[in-house]
């Protein structure tokens, strides 16, 4: 049983001295990258790097765009352009839509704040 | 056979742990669950108003108007029953709405600062003092989500903008030397043109590979360590699994104010040096009159502290204040002491001037 609890201990004694000297490794590794992001190097390196991606993938991009226009033209649906002028269409009635619901609620706080907008106003008004 | 039973125990206990492992990073936890309604939608924008816990005689009669960044969901404000800043701020009596921006589409590549911060934020301001009942309010913007409050509020000063409060906001860029971010998308290195002329909008990805990048070591082995090390702790897990859900969804911004926020901001500083066109009208942050309370996190590694550091000098209002708090530029809201730190700090400030003021 005793033999059993010092094994336990060791273990975790290893374990934690492992963790600390990985926390510790790791603390160090982080520092470094975060100086090295910060180089114009890497700045250099990154923007080469997405540069040279969006050249290679831009011909393929703007052939199958053309394609896709023609194989949808042939079938008689419409192209991504035309959904996109559709949805932005439905976006300025909304935009409308709000417009109208604005003056909507202007003119209902009017008519609760004048007379006529209350139960006792109109009765007046009846009785008048 | 006493090992054999120590063997089977270790290899269920293995199991349990890699269990939770595998759960939390490939699951959705349950976030976001605090009640709201819907009040008004435009396009992919939301304006939602939290259901009071208290009642109307025990509110604030200011409401609270939460504004998030545009490139990440603003569930970050009520990340988890229990560890929510809505959650909080309903407690203290504030009657709180959200703005969540939603998901632009190919179709809204060309929408703007302009769009955002003269079309959508006030149609949505207009909705929330018509729900209220409200003249004047309260607004909360937190990274670039504190950019569009202050463009509203610069731009807007009489509209009945009574609080303003900015989280963690990246408004001066005069010194690039200090920001990662003005490194990389710098003219020499990055062609934000042809990066939009190839998506439309700046894919979700490359934002959040940008936002990683700035801590690779943290973020993509620091993380999981962590994780790995509170496998027995529930709560730990639990919250690692909300803020995972959370960090890994990630939403593209629309090209036009992506381009805006680069060659304005980034590259010309045109907020800070009073130059920056919005619609025709020109951003002087010197117009701003509301109450401010600023609020940076020192070890913010996005928006560094000198980014939110010069505001309060520039404007004009007469009740201004600045709070330093120890922590990241996540961290400070929704790290595990931000409802101990933050946030009473913020309904401190926020509450003293939320009153209903004497009529004149």
């Amino acid at each position: 049983m005793a033999n059993e609890q010092t094994n336990d201990g060791n273990a975790s004694e290893a374990t934690d001295a492992w963790r600390q000297v990985r926390d510790a490794w790791l603390e160090n590794w982080a520092k470094v990258m975060v100086e090295a992001v910060n180089t114009d190097a890497y700045a250099k390196a990154t923007g080469t790097l997405l540069d040279s991606y969006l050249t290679a993938s831009g011909p393929v991009r703007e052939a199958m765009e053309k394609v896709m226009l023609s194989l949808l033209a042939q079938l008689s649906m419409p192209s991504r352009a035309d959904v996109l002028g559709v949805a932005e269409r439905m976006t300025n009635i909304e935009m409308r839509l709000d417009d109208m619901d604005a003056k909507l609620d202007r003119i209902e706080r009017l008519v609760s704040k004048s007379p006529m907008g209350t139960p006792a106003g109109r009765a007046k008004k009846r009785r008048q | 056979m006493m090992l054999g039973a120590k063997a089977a125990d270790s290899v269920t206990k293995f199991d349990e742990r890699l269990m939770t492992l595998v759960e939390a990073m490939t699951t959705q936890a349950a976030i976001a669950q605090t009640p709201k309604g819907l009040l008004w939608a435009l396009n992919k924008a939301r304006l939602y108003r939290y259901v009071p816990v208290r009642p109307a005689g025990q509110r604030h009669p200011v409401p609270l108007l939460l504004v998030f960044a545009l490139m990440n969901r603003p569930y970050i404000m009520d990340l988890r029953p229990g560890h929510s800043f809505v959650e909080f701020m309903l407690g203290r009596g504030y009657d709180v709405y959200l703005l969540d921006w939603g998901v632009p589409g190919p179709e809204d590549k060309n929408l703007k600062f302009d769009d955002y911060t003269l079309d959508y934020l006030p149609r949505a301001i207009r909705k929330m003092k018509a729900v209220s009942g409200a003249e004047e309010f309260s607004l909360l913007g937190w990274c670039i989500g504190a950019i569009l409050v202050t463009v509203y509020a610069a731009l807007r000063p009489d509209a009945g903008l009574r609080n303003l409060l900015l989280l963690t906001a990246p408004l001066d860029f005069s010194k690039p030397e200090k920001i990662t971010f003005a490194h990389w998308v710098g003219e020499r290195y990055f062609d934000v043109n042809k990066v939009l002329a190839a998506f439309g909008n700046m894919p979700g990805e490359m934002i959040d590979y940008g936002a990683k990048a700035l801590k690779p070591v943290e973020n993509y082995i620091g993380n999981y360590v962590k994780l790995c090390d509170s496998l027995e702790n529930p709560k730990a897990v639990e919250s690692w699994h909300a803020m995972n859900t959370w960090v890994t969804d990630n939403i593209p911004m629309a090209g036009a104010t992506f381009r805006q926020l680069i060659v304005d901001l980034y590259r010309n500083d045109r907020l800070m040096k009073g130059t920056w066109m919005i619609r025709g009208e020109r951003v002087d942050v010197s117009h701003i009159r509301a109450n401010l309370f600023t609020l940076i996190a020192e070890a913010d590694h996005i928006t560094p502290p000198c980014q939110s550091e010069t505001i309060n000098e520039r404007v004009e209002s007469k009740d201004k204040e600045l709070l330093r708090i120890p922590g990241g530029h996540i961290g400070i809201m929704a790290g595990s002491a931000a409802a101990k730190t933050t946030w009473p700090r913020i309904d401190q400030w926020l509450s003293a001037r939320s009153r209903k003021l004497p009529r004149r």
